[in-house]
């Protein structure tokens, strides 16, 4: 059975609060303010999440899972827009993304009869489907601006060969992909050595036995892989075009400095 | 101004008063057979002249033909191939040299393995550099690779920015001696910026002297040189 945590220990909490805050006063890093905000504010939308969770999972599995999907992508989107400020319809694209990627690796999970379709196991399993995918897109936005600066000679060399804008950022795309990839392959080497990922870590706390756990864990480390390279690769197909023009030329870029 | 008559059967590019916010009313015509050499100090719009030929910017007023059309109603990569232009700085791609090179001819279906070692003799590289990568290249090699990779377009016209700059004397030499010799069978015309003064004089039948975003002075390369007309050149002349 989950051990519990009692309201008393919880309220020594502040401890943990009050050293970063103390050290903060000490060292005049003028951080003290944002560290009792972000805290209390992280508390309280803890809290607030795990008494919608306890409602969602008692509705009937396909609304509860529905609209905290519904909210979690939308949010994921709202976050990774910001990356992407000009480009049109930047948060309606991003949101289409990663309801796709979400669906596609849920339904993989159900067709493989890996996970249930109930609310505990779907929403915590998607969102961090979700948010590593908000994460990867974000990166992939930011790439793609600094490339297309950096890159821009040979972008226009290409173009003046006579490349089609999507045949110019050929070159992009590959690199961005990528380093999209790169930071999981080098997390699944050395996974459970340095660290126990957060699920694992939470399975085994809830009493899971860790031979079941690491199932789990292997389970959402590949999903994460997987969707993490979809979405930096589908967010570079479809973003490289609003960096040209019609004339097939390179778009002048605006906020170019983000 | 135009001091050559015109044979309009000959016309390959008209600009007719283009302006756009570097460059101020520019006409500009290029017949077949020409090497036209640009000239004038850093900043003058040289590059700018040439990026409006090859569309990679286009004009706020004026009309551009090419071949009595408007350049519009040309497809644009068509048009990018037939009149090819080799970029002030070189952005090469990374991968080999060959790779460079197959990089137009495969956009068009028309790369053909024996053509790379005709391309790099025709500027001056030895053929084995085709496996090599291009990040290994100097400078000078570099650039003449850049230029082997507009020629493997096969274009119509060649539009050169700096093609030379970092490339030594003795090769300096050859290579200007093959850009003489495939006009105007090859390539029908070259539009050749550099700031080597003697190589607008030794390479250009028509010289243009720009300055401001503007064309100063035009002309047949030797009058040009032998009696330049305006303070601007004689001054740049000078220098
Ligand atoms: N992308 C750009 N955006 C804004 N201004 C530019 C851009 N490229 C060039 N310019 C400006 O346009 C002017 C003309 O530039 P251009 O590159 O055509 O000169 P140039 O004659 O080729 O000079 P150089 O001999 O140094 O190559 C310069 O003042 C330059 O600062
Ligand atoms: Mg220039």
């Amino acid at each position: 059975m989950a051990p519990e945590i009692s309201n008393l220990s919880m309220f020594f909490l502040i401890f943990f609060v009050l050293i970063p805050v103390s050290l903060s006063y000490i060292y005049a890093l003028g951080l003290s303010g944002s560290i009792v905000w972000s805290s209390f504010r992280g508390i309280v939308q803890l809290f607030l999440i795990g008494y919608v969770l306890t409602y969602l999972f008692s509705l009937s599995p396909p609304i509860g899972i529905s609209i905290m999907l519904a909210v979690m992508i939308a949010v994921a989107s709202l976050h990774a827009s910001k990356k992407g400020q000009g480009i049109p319809f930047v948060r309606v694209i991003i949101f289409g993304i990663i309801v796709g990627i979400a669906l596609l690796i849920l339904a993989m999970w159900l067709g493989f009869d890996m996970i249930d379709f109930q609310p505990d196991q779907v929403i915590p399993m998607s969102g961090m489907v979700i948010g590593n995918s908000m994460v990867a897109i974000g990166l992939a936005l930011e790439r793609m601006k600094s490339e297309f600066r950096e890159s821009r000679g040979k972008i226009v060399a290409a173009l003046a060969l006579g490349a089609q804008p999507q045949q110019a950022s050929t070159i992009l795309i590959r690199k961005i992909v990528k380093a999209a990839m790169i930071p999981n392959v080098d997390g699944l080497k050395t996974v459970g050595l340095v660290q126990l990922p957060g699920m694992m870590t939470g399975l085994i706390l809830g009493g899971v036995p860790p031979i079941e756990a690491i199932r789990y864990q292997i389970v959402i480390s590949l999903s994460i892989f997987t969707s993490v390279s979809l979405a930096a690769m589908v967010a570079t197909i479809i973003f490289y075009r609003f960096f040209f023009n019609k004339q097939m030329q390179l778009a002048e870029m605006k906020n170019d400095e983000a | 101004m135009e001091v050559v008559a015109i044979n309009e059967g000959q016309s390959l590019i008209r600009m007719e008063n283009v302006s756009t916010a570097i460059l101020k009313n520019i006409f500009l015509h290029v017949k077949k057979g020409e090497i036209i050499t640009l000239i004038g100090s850093s900043g003058a719009g040289k590059s700018s002249l040439l990026m409006l030929l090859n569309r990679l910017n286009d004009p706020d007023e004026g009309t551009i033909t090419y071949r009595g059309q408007d350049v519009n109603s040309y497809d644009i990569p068509a048009l990018r191939k037939s009149i090819g232009m080799v970029l002030q700085s070189s952005s090469l791609f990374d991968g080999t040299v060959e790779d460079n090179l197959a990089y137009g001819p495969k956009i068009f279906n028309e790369w053909d393995e024996k053509m790379g070692e005709e391309l790099l003799q025709n500027v001056q590289l030895p053929t084995s550099y085709l496996q090599r990568p291009v990040d290994e290249l100097s400078g000078g090699e570099q650039q003449r690779v850049a230029f082997a990779r507009t020629l493997a377009n096969r274009p119509d016209i060649l539009l050169l920015d700096e093609v030379t700059s970092a490339v030594d004397l003795k090769n300096v030499e050859l290579i200007e001696d093959f850009l003489s010799r495939i006009v105007p069978e090859r390539v029908q015309a070259i539009l050749m910026v550099t700031h080597d003064v003697a190589q607008a004089r030794r390479l250009g039948n028509r010289t243009i002297f720009m300055d401001q975003g503007k064309i100063v002075e035009e002309g047949k390369t030797s009058d040009l040189f032998a009696n330049p007309q305006t303070e601007q050149l004689q001054y740049f002349l000078k220098e």
